[in-house]
């Protein structure tokens, strides 16, 4: 029983980082049915903005008022990259046929990735991105773990919990009680009427991928502190989680993709722990993750939370 | 008619240019320069010259180039000149195939220096084999390149002429497993590895001879190199309360494990082959990663009188980029080629009808190199067998001991 | 977008009227220069760019410049002289001049540019190749005064012989070939992107003047003998390289790439579903190669032929491609390309696991499958080298060979497949997939098809690809090899063969030929791939109604595809 409860801890810990990457791709979709496949890089990007902040300001240090500093820096590296993705590549393709802007996501996202790697050590100080690059261990978030009976959770783990409480709680109030999160719901039901009834729906889009940005940008921190290292290729498995976390539970619904995140993540914890025989262990969980992925997109296309299935052909 | 003229005025440009062809003489002829009447013979360098291990393949560059250097100068072989033909292989088996086959199209090209990951020379190994050029590995370690598939139960030669100067998993795997037990005193270890060859194959042999010695591995479990949480894995690993990690695979897996290890209250040494044995792993295992243990080939490189005159040769030589983990190594190996190349251009023609002849030679090469004493035994693998076991101290690898193990 | 830009680079009318009649005296000194200036020495030092050094003896780049003037000198007797009363009305010779001025312009600015790069210093370019710049200036110059001509017939009405058209498509062809051979040849960056220039300036001459929609036109008219013509070249190819395996080593691995673009192209192309996992279908093809093949690392004991091995392969990776193409029955879109993305993730972590700790010991995981030995059929060993009309064919053309008939089968049950029922079942679907069903058309079992196709012919390739690369392991079928599959057709043209074939050998030849280029490849991939997307989504040889998908407020293009399709039911 021990076991379970770590490995409930372990998920809840990875499920809280799908969760905040989630709901980027699942805002963007609900209003501009658009998987924005580039999402991920907009997460490896905060990581390395986090970093760069660190680098620039704190050098060797690690109180922990840094960290609010370097999530500052993290979510303006991934606002900026987020809304300049939107602007150059895919608003002039918004009535292209639906290959186009998945294929440019793709192009983006590639071109991200080498852009980092080939360039962060071009800034004078920086190190070369070209291989894993030790993240800053921040007191108070890192260091020796809490023992709680024959359960250890990690610092960083709580952090990353509790941003997605707090990150949750903020964006509801948004979404439910500000005049731009209205804007967003109305243009997410309809786009049409809502720019009739005087939404600019440009500027919603924008807000929806700067949205989404800044959770993934707390995200990247996240995991910079839970693995100790960033790298170029992070993005990657990250975003294609978070995805299926989106769809896991619903996309275009935002609740959807905070339960879908954690579910996601319990499920691989869980999968490592109890699938017996070869099929288990850690080995496999990325592939149990992406089964569920397709047996979800096949049977249950709205998802856990069900959402608004548009017709994708 | 109109097209007539224009046949017309082509016909006679072309005339014209061929008519000037017979007054000109161009390129080859003049090749030589006059400097010397000597023959040239090539030694190919198939490392990745870019990408993310390019600062391993660059060093190895250098230091074929550095002994290269040496030779022309004391004009080691008597009317030939030795040059180096560098390519780019980028760490991918596909990629160093095409270099091996440029290489082996070259008629100058008698031996290569490379490759650096054991997956590509499985690649590299058959175009060069068939093209009889004698290959010297300086960094794989993979047992099966030099003993064939079934090399546990039945070592079989596939290659002759294919050699290599660092030692094998074979070695190394054992060597960590008596340390730990007899030296450090632990009895229960847990076995962590890639599922990559030289990771596989390190865990291998190091349980092996760890339980014949009378220990007892707890837990065995493994990692996809791609993953950077290891969470799930070391909370498998930690209910068997181990008193030391034995990690196969290489630093930038193994850093970042011991680091999350420590942070997840596994607070135990991890122990691992030349893999880890670099600065970078310090960097990513972050403080707590004090105390941690690497096996590496060789004795310490300041303990060595060669060594001490290569590390300084290359500073002197001004070379951009450090000679890395295996530019000792790679230095050996080229002068390896060097010493049979005496033997087997002595009397040839050209640098092709020496192919056969320098694998030959190559067997009986036996000098002091850099890394300790350099000859290969009947399989192609070195018969150096110096170990060192190092310790993380203070932010540094420091020399624990230095052994000849004796299997 | 080319329009545009020459819109741009053209001189005003009152320019052109007061000092037009300087244009081709101006055209024809320039012309006149380039080809002096190329029998001069260019380059002091002889190492670069293949020797340029020579006074009365052009070397390679230097007779490409010659023969790019000759062309313009041909172009300016069509504008005035003997030349006009027969091809006047037919050729756009002034719009081919400009083309010709600016290209040759570039190209001598390279030469300068390569030679004091290479050489360290504008001191190294010698007096011919500033005569040879000059020469291009004056041309490019001269070829904007000249006034486009007023009322040109349309070329698609020319009746020429149709013996002088199979003449001129041989020749195409032959010329293809040799510029094959000369650009791999070519083992300087700098060479191999001034033949890049001087190809990329004859089909923009080709382009302008209308050579290239009257070679379309005949093309069309001979199709068989232009895909005769174009295997025979291919077939050719290797008796061009002189017994050397190096560029036979690439030209295999682009005829696999373009294979496997090719299946792709049925998936994506024909019927378009986005697949973003195809890669793991050669991979299977590959894996059921190596685990059946006589390596000692193989983990089944069974050794059938080839004939039986390749048909294992490419049965394998077609069930999986019934497996993946199974939710298409209820997902489609964006969705689909997220399950086929999976699915290839899926293929490579299994690979990944499948080593006997992990799974049932099959695919040795990480490691892969080495030391795969070469195929042999019958007593033909593909390792050997082989002497055919006292040239040497080594191990990489043999294979070339092989590879050659399978890419032509591919191309054949494209085609085949795209002219049939079938195939406008499939342009049915992806245009309207709910009119298609209503119309009749069997939705499901369509998309299945066209998934086990194409899966099924990856495979295939896949069988070779396994003895030909001599290993296989998981990190060869990462998604990153499904994008450039995808990007293969993208850049080419979906839906064409030529566009594919010519997206495929891009992709995998330049970054062989630019090694310098080599770390910067994968940023500039995912910079095309967006730039593609924005300004040209059809494709650099785009199939017209595809075209139209991309630009439906284009009417002339409409009716462009329109009268084309009655004119291929007409016939």
């Amino acid at each position: 029983m021990d076991q379970f409860f770590q490995q409930l801890i372990n998920g809840l810990t990875l499920g809280s980082l799908y969760a905040l990457i989630a709901v980027g791709y699942t805002v963007v979709y609900g209003i501009v049915q658009l998987i924005n496949f580039a999402h991920g890089e907009v997460f490896m990007i905060g990581a390395f903005g986090a970093l760069s902040t660190y680098l620039l300001l704190f050098d060797d240090q690690t109180q922990v008022w840094i960290l609010p500093i370097m999530l500052i820096g993290a979510i303006a590296a991934s606002v900026i990259t987020a809304v300049l993705m939107e602007r150059v590549a895919y608003r002039p393709l918004r009535n292209a046929p639906r290959l186009a802007p998945l294929i440019t996501a793709i192009g983006i996202s590639v071109f991200l990735q080498e852009a980092v790697r080939l360039f962060y050590d071009k800034i004078p100080g920086f190190p070369s991105a070209k291989q894993r690059i030790p993240f800053p261990q921040i007191d108070v978030v890192t260091g020796p773990a809490i023992q709680i009976g024959d359960v250890t959770i990690q610092r960083a783990g709580i952090f990353t919990m509790a941003a997605l409480a707090v990150c949750s709680a903020l964006l509801w109030y948004f979404v439910n009680r500000t005049r731009l999160g209205r804007g967003m719901q109305a243009v997410s039901q309809d786009p049409d009427t809502a720019s009739l009834m005087g939404i600019n729906v440009d500027r919603i889009i924008v807000v929806a991928f700067a949205m989404g940005a800044v959770l993934a940008a707390i995200a990247g921190v996240s995991q910079g502190l839970q693995n100790s290292n960033i790298d170029f290729r992070m993005g990657f498995l990250a975003g294609l989680k978070a995805f299926t976390a989106a769809v896991l539970g619903g996309i275009g619904n935002i609740q959807g993709a905070v339960v879908g995140g954690l579910v996601l993540g319990v499920v691989e914890a869980m999968a490592i722990e109890y699938i017996p025989g070869q099929f288990g262990g850690s080995s496999w969980k990325d592939v149990w993750a992406f089964v569920i992925l397709i047996l979800v997109l096949v049977f249950r296309p709205q998802g856990l939370l069900g959402a608004r299935v548009v017709d994708r052909a | 008619m109109h097209q007539r003229s224009v046949v017309r005025v082509g016909a006679s440009l072309l005339v014209a240019s061929l008519a000037l062809t017979a007054c000109g003489s161009r390129g080859e002829d003049d090749a030589g320069g006059g400097t010397s009447d000597k023959k040239v013979a090539k030694i190919g360098v198939i490392a990745p010259l870019s990408g993310d291990l390019s600062a391993l393949g660059l060093g190895i560059q250098h230091s074929v180039e550095l002994a290269a250097k040496q030779a022309n100068d004391s004009n080691a072989i008597e009317g030939w000149t030795i040059e180096v033909a560098p390519k780019d292989d980028e760490a991918k088996p596909d990629v160093g195939k095409n270099a091996a086959t440029a290489l082996a199209a070259d008629k100058d090209v008698v031996g290569v220096v490379g490759t650096l990951n054991s997956s590509v020379s499985q690649s590299v190994q058959p175009v060069l084999s068939s093209a009889k050029i004698t290959q010297v590995s300086p960094a794989n370690t993979n047992p099966a390149l030099t003993q064939g598939a079934n090399w546990k139960t039945g070592p079989a030669r596939t290659y002759p002429g294919y050699f290599r100067t660092c030692t094998t998993d074979a070695i190394q795997g054992p060597f960590g497993a008596r340390y730990l037990f007899e030296k450090a005193g632990i009895k229960k270890v847990a076995t962590i590895h890639d599922k990559k060859a030289y990771g596989q194959g390190l865990v291998e042999t190091f349980t092996e001879e760890f339980k014949a010695a009378g220990g007892q591995v707890v837990s065995a479990q493994t990692i996809n190199p791609d993953d950077a949480n290891y969470q799930a894995v070391i909370s498998k690993v930690k209910p068997s309360a181990p008193e030391a990690v034995y990690y196969g695979g290489e630093y930038p897996q193994a850093g970042p494990l011991s680091q999350q290890m420590k942070a997840a209250g596994l607070n135990v040494p991890l122990m691992g082959g030349d893999g880890i044995f670099d600065p970078k792993y310090i960097e990513l295992g972050g403080k707590t990663s004090t105390n941690d243990l690497a096996t590496s080939v060789g004795a310490p490189t300041d303990t060595l009188e060669t060594a001490k005159k290569f590390v300084a040769d290359y500073n002197a030589a001004g070379y951009k980029d450090p000679y890395a983990a295996y530019g000792a190594y790679s230095f050996d190996a080229a002068n390896a080629i060097i010493a049979a190349l005496k033997e087997s251009l002595k009397d040839a023609d050209s640098a092709e009808s020496a192919r056969q002849a320098t694998i030959d030679a190559m067997s009986k090469v036996q000098f002091d190199g850099v890394t300790g004493k350099v000859a290969f035994d009947q399989y192609g693998d070195t018969t150096s067998k110096v170990l060192t076991v190092y310790k993380v101290t203070g932010g540094k690898w420091a020399p624990v001991q230095t052994e000849d193990f004796a299997k | 977008m080319n329009e545009r830009i020459t819109e741009r680079l053209k001189l005003p009318d009152s320019v052109v009227q007061k000092y037009g009649r300087f244009g081709w005296p101006l055209g024809l000194a320039g012309v006149a220069l380039v080809i002096v200036g190329a029998f001069l020495s260019w380059s002091y030092d002889p190492d670069v760019l293949g020797d340029l050094s020579l006074n009365l003896y052009p070397g390679g780049l230097q007779i490409l410049a010659i023969i790019i003037a000759l062309v313009s000198l041909a172009l300016l007797l069509i504008v005035r002289g003997p030349l006009k009363p027969r091809f006047g009305p037919w050729v756009d010779a002034a719009l081919g001049l400009r083309a010709a001025g600016t290209w040759l312009l570039i190209y001598m600015a390279l030469i300068v540019a390569g030679i004091s790069a290479e050489a360290g210093g504008l001191i190294n370019v010698n007096p011919g190749g500033w005569v040879a710049l000059l020469g291009a200036l004056l041309l490019f110059a001269g070829s904007r005064l000249i006034a486009p001509s007023a009322e040109l017939r349309d070329l698609s009405e020319a009746k020429v012989p149709s013996s002088l058209e199979i003449l001129v498509i041989a020749v195409m062809m032959a010329a293809i070939l040799f510029g094959a051979a000369y650009a791999l040849g070519r083992e300087d960056a700098w060479s191999f992107v001034l033949f890049l220039v001087f190809a990329g300036g004859l089909i923009a001459i080709g382009v302008r003047t209308g050579f290239v929609t009257w070679f379309g036109h005949s093309s069309i008219r001979n199709r068989k003998v232009l895909t005769l013509a174009a295997f025979v070249v291919a077939f050719f190819f290797p008796f061009t390289q002189g017994g050397s395996d190096a560029n036979m080593s690439i030209a295999t691995q682009v005829l696999i790439f373009a294979a496997t673009a090719m299946g792709l192209n049925i998936v994506v192309g024909l019927a378009g579903l986005l697949d973003l996992g195809y890669v793991a279908f050669l991979g299977a093809g590959a894996y059921v190669a190596a685990m059946l093949s006589n390596s000692a690392f193989a983990t089944i004991d069974w050794k059938p032929p080839f004939v039986v091995v390749m048909l294992c392969g490419a049965g394998v990776a077609a069930t999986l491609g019934l497996i993946i193409g199974s939710p298409t029955l209820r997902v489609s879109g964006d969705y689909l390309a997220i399950v086929t993305l999976g699915f290839g993730e899926i293929f490579r972590l299994s690979m990944f696991n499948l080593d006997g700790t992990n799974g049932p010991l099959l695919t040795n995981g990480p490691n892969g499958i080495p030391a795969i030995p070469d195929l042999e059929i019958g007593s033909f060993n593909f390792g050997d080298t082989h002497e055919v009309l006292g040239i040497e064919l080594a191990r990489f053309s043999n294979y070339y060979f092989l590879l050659l008939a399978l890419l032509a089968f591919v191309i054949l049950v494209f085609t085949r497949l795209n002219n049939s029922r079938i195939g406008r079942g499939w342009v049915a679907i992806r245009e309207d997939e709910k009119a298609a069903e209503a119309m009749g058309v069997n939705t499901f079992g369509l998309k299945l098809l066209a998934f086990a196709v194409g899966a099924f012919l990856a495979g295939l390739a896949g069988t070779i690809k396994a003895h030909q690369d001599v290993a296989v392991s998981p990190d060869q079928y990462i998604f990153l090899e499904s994008a450039f599959l995808l990007a293969a057709i993208v850049l080419g043209g979906m839906g064409t063969v030529a566009g594919v074939l010519l997206g495929a050998t891009i992709l995998k030849l330049l970054p062989e030929k630019l090694r310098f280029f080599s770390e910067y490849r994968l940023l500039f991939f995912g910079l095309l791939l967006v730039l593609m997307m924005r300004f040209r989504p059809e494709g650099l040889v785009a199939s017209r109604r595809r075209q139209l998908e991309f630009h439906e407020e284009d009417e002339e293009l409409a009716v462009a595809v329109e009268s084309e399709l009655a004119e291929e039911v007409g016939k």
